[in-house]
C-alpha cells in the first residue's frame, strides 16, 4: 500500500506522540508504582514495527527521529539505537519472504527474534565503548525479562501502530510504501 | 536488466548515511558525562514537567491502584460502602505518606547539617527508560544551582553524581550504573578499591588484592579521591567475597547503603567538587614556586 508524504508526516507525528507517552509510562509511572528493575523499551518496539512493516527509503531517517526523542528519556542517546535499528531493518529486509505476522503468536515470536538482534548489537557496542567484555553476558541477560514482556504486548502495540500508519493487518510484512 | 533499481539505490544510500551518522554519534558518546544539546534542553523542559507531575501524584496513584482498581464485581450497596472505606483509607494513606515524607525530610535535613557543603534538596521524578542504564531524573536544574559532576546523596549514603543538567532538571548517574566508578575504602581496614554497578541493584568492589583482610559485613565509604565525591560518605556493605582459583584480586559483591527501590528525595552537594591538587613534578634540588 502506498502512502502520501503528507499523510506519512501526520502518522509520524502521532507515532512520536505515542512514543513520548510510552516513555513517560516506563520512566515515571511504572517506577512510581514500584517497578524499577526492568524497563519496557517501547522505542525498540516502535522501531521494529517500522523495520518490519514499512518499505521505504526514509525509514532510517524515521528511526533516527524516534531515537532523538528517546534520547530525552535515556542517557543511551540516539546513536546506539539508530545503529541497532538500521541493522534490524536490514535483517528484516533479508528475511521478508519468510516473515509472517498473520497471528499474534507469530508477531510475538518475530518481535522476540528481532529484539535479540537489537540487544546483541547494543550489548556489543556498549562493551566496546566501556572496553569490558566480561560484562557481555550480564548486560545481554538484563534485557531478557523486559524483552519477553515487550514481545507479549507487541500484538497490541502493532495493532495500534497499524491504525496510525493505516497498514492493512492482513497485508503481512512490508505493508506500507512511501 | 538492472540489478539494482533507483529505489533500492536510494535505500542503500540512506541506510549508509544514517548508519555512518550513528557510528559517528557512538564514537563521540560518553556514558560518564554529557553536555545537553539545545534540542535536548528544549524538549526536556517541555516533557519533564509531566514526569514531575506524575511523580508528585505518586500517592494518589498508589491509593488509586490499591483502593479502586482492585475493587471489582461487588454489589451496588457494597460499592457505596467500600468507596466510603476506600476514601477514608485513601485519606489515611495520604496522611501516613505525609507523615513518612516529613520524617524522611527531617532525617535528610539533620544529615545535611553534618556536611559542610551547600545542599539542594530535589525530588526523583523519573528513571532512565533504557534497561542498561541506571539513571534518575531530578526536578532541580541549573537554575537552582546544580552543576554537572555534583555528588548526590541521601541520609543513607551515596546515590551518584550529576551526569547532565538542563535549566530545571538534572540526570544523575547512580552508583548502580556500570559507567559510574566510585573510589572507596573499607572503613575498618582502610583498603582502597573501586565500586562499580553490575546488575540487579547490586555493585561490585574491584581491585582488592587476595591478601587483604576484608570480610563480609565490612562497610565501604568514599575515599575522597577522584575529584567528585567528598571523603567519608557511606557507599555500601560487602555481602559476598569469592576467591577465584586464578587472578590477583578478590571478587566482591556489595549492597548499596541507599535503598534505590524507595528513593524519593535526595540532596545534591554543590560547590563541593573535590579538586585534586595539581602537582607539577619538581626536579630534585629545585624548590617549588
Amino acid at each position: 500500500m502506498r502512502m502520501r508524504f503528507s499523510q506519512m508526516l501526520i502518522s509520524f507525528a502521532i507515532t512520536l506522540a505515542l512514543l513520548v507517552g510510552f516513555e513517560i509510562v516506563t520512566s515515571t509511572l511504572l517506577p512510581a508504582l514500584g517497578w524499577k528493575e526492568y524497563r519496557l523499551t517501547f522505542n525498540v518496539l516502535i522501531i521494529l514495527f517500522m523495520a518490519i512493516k514499512m518499505d521505504s527509503p526514509i525509514v532510517p531517517w524515521l528511526i533516527l527521529g524516534l531515537q532523538l526523542i528517546h534520547s530525552i528519556f535515556s542517557i543511551e542517546g540516539w546513536a546506539l539505537g539508530t545503529l541497532a535499528g538500521v541493522i534490524v531493518m536490514l535483517s528484516a529486509n533479508y528475511l521478508k519472504e519468510i516473515l509472517q505476522l498473520s497471528t499474534a503468536f507469530m508477531t510475538m515470536l518475530t518481535v522476540q527474534l528481532f529484539q535479540f538482534i537489537w540487544y546483541l548489537t547494543v550489548t556489543l557496542v556498549i562493551c566496546l565503548k566501556i572496553s569490558d567484555f566480561d560484562k557481555f553476558g550480564l548486560i545481554l541477560w538484563s534485557f531478557i525479562p523486559g524483552s519477553l514482556l515487550l514481545s507479549l504486548i507487541s500484538p497490541l502495540i502493532f495493532w495500534l501502530l497499524e491504525m496510525v500508519w493505516r497498514v492493512p493487518s492482513e497485508g503481512g510484512p512490508r505493508g506500507v510504501e512511501i | 536488466m538492472k540489478l539494482i533499481n533507483e529505489s533500492s539505490k536510494t535505500k542503500i544510500v540512506n541506510n549508509l548515511i544514517v548508519a555512518f551518522l550513528a557510528v559517528y554519534g557512538i564514537s563521540q558518546k560518553r556514558f560518564d558525562l554529557s553536555e545537553p544539546t539545545l534540542f535536548h534542553q528544549l524538549v526536556t523542559e517541555v516533557i519533564s514537567p509531566v514526569q514531575e507531575g506524575l511523580a508528585s501524584s505518586k500517592k494518589s496513584l498508589s491509593s488509586f491502584w490499591d483502593n479502586y482498581l482492585l475493587i471489582v464485581n461487588t454489589s451496588k450497596e457494597n460499592n457505596v460502602l467500600k468507596k466510603q472505606i476506600s476514601r477514608l483509607e485513601s485519606d489515611l494513606t495520604t496522611m501516613e505518606e505525609v507523615r513518612k515524607e516529613n520524617l524522611r525530610l527531617k532525617r535528610l535535613l539533620s544529615y545535611s547539617d553534618e556536611m559542610s557543603h551547600q545542599k539542594i534538596m530535589a525530588q526523583v521524578v523519573g528513571w532512565d527508560s533504557a534497561n542498561e542504564f541506571k539513571v534518575i531524573r531530578l526536578n532541580k536544574g541549573r537554575k537552582h544551582g546544580i552543576q554537572t559532576m555534583a555528588p548526590v546523596i541521601t541520609d543513607h549514603g551515596l546515590v551518584g553524581y550529576v551526569y547532565r543538567v538542563t535549566e530545571n532538571f538534572s540526570d544523575v548517574l547512580t552508583i548502580l550504573d556500570q559507567n559510574n566508578r566510585v573510589d572507596v575504602m573499607v572503613e575498618r581496614t582502610r583498603t582502597h578499591g573501586i565500586v562499580e554497578g553490575v546488575f540487579n541493584f547490586k555493585c561490585a568492589l574491584k581491585y582488592i588484592m587476595r591478601n587483604e583482610p576484608v570480610e563480609v559485613g565490612d562497610k565501604l565509604i568514599t575515599a575522597g579521591v577522584g575529584g567528585i565525591y567528598p571523603k567519608g560518605i557511606k557507599v555500601g556493605m560487602i555481602t559476598d567475597i569469592t576467591k577465584e582459583n586464578f587472578g590477583m584480586t578478590l571478587s566482591i559483591e556489595v549492597i548499596p547503603s541507599v535503598d534505590f527501590d524507595k528513593l524519593e528525595e535526595v540532596l545534591v552537594l554543590v560547590g563541593s567538587s573535590v579538586e585534586a591538587p595539581v602537582t607539577e613534578p619538581v626536579a630534585v634540588g629545585e624548590t617549588k614556586k
